[in-house]
């Protein structure tokens, strides 16, 4: 009789892994462009105003190497800088290479702040790099990269 | 439209004047991008996000935030902040639907 249960057993755990493949995939239509859409170049252009960001050390960008779910990925920049009147961190600025829009967030920062520094989290469509631009007060622009492997993304 | 749920945080809970304290923002908003479609449907979600978030204390602006629609789902807005005697410290955000509201904390600082 046991044996009789558990050759059972096998043929409905059969009969349900026959089924479950086949639920179909919608093929992938083109995906819509939001009116934001600004590849990462031009975003970059933009910002910069076609000046070339130097990499930097004083830059610390924190992102996840890989993160599970795209929608939500948590991003940390911290830039040092004594910010003082005469010496501070204008901006921050935090890109997604590959999203249709790259901007994510630019944030005006002043010396009240006391410290330069920025968190909050990005949805991410794809495995891509993350950037972050600091604007410093004496027109200078230092960069942090790091690119960040999504297995679900985040975008639609 | 119904108020959002929003919330400010501020670490260390207890301070003194002139210390660098973390202020974190929180805020119940869906951050749709406006490229998502509805399953059912199959036609877009209209977009709708926070497009700007100010901080304000005691009047005087001291970090603007431009937001685009690639933020999560409630998102959180973290920078640090100067201790500048008791005051309110006022977070007004804006949104794609021109949506404005705003969130206020009392700064107390200790000794």
């Amino acid at each position: 009789m046991q044996r009789r249960d558990f050759l059972k057993n096998l043929g409905v755990g059969a009969a349900g892994a026959v089924i479950l493949p086949s639920v179909s995939f919608a093929a992938d239509a083109p995906k819509p462009k939001g009116s934001n859409a600004l590849p990462y170049k031009d975003a970059l252009n933009a910002v910069t105003g076609g000046k070339t960001p130097e990499v930097s050390d004083k830059v610390s960008l924190k992102v996840p190497e890989i993160a599970e779910n795209g929608a939500v990925v948590p991003v940390t920049v911290e830039v040092e800088s004594p910010m003082t009147d005469s010496d501070y961190v204008k901006a921050i600025h935090v890109f997604a290479a590959k999203n249709a829009n790259s901007r994510c967030i630019d944030v005006y920062l002043s010396p009240a702040n006391g410290k330069a520094m920025l968190a909050t989290r990005i949805k991410l469509g794809e495995t891509q790099e993350v950037v972050a631009v600091a604007e410093l007060s004496n027109g200078k622009f230092l960069m942090a990269s790091q690119s960040v492997k999504v297995t679900i993304g985040g975008c639609g | 439209m119904a108020k959002r749920k929003s919330l400010i945080k501020i670490k260390p809970k207890s301070f003194t004047d002139g210390e660098v304290v973390k202020v974190s923002f929180m805020v119940m908003h869906p951050m749709e991008t406006g490229m998502r479609k509805d399953k059912k449907t199959k036609e877009l979600i209209p977009a709708e996000y926070i497009t700007k978030v100010v901080f304000e204390y005691n009047g005087k602006v001291i970090t603007t935030m431009k937001v685009w629609e690639s933020l999560s789902v409630n998102p959180v807005f973290t920078t640090y902040m100067k201790i500048d005697g008791a005051g309110v410290l006022k977070v007004i955000f804006t949104d794609s639907k021109g949506e404005v509201q705003e969130t206020i904390e009392k700064i107390k600082p200790k000794g």
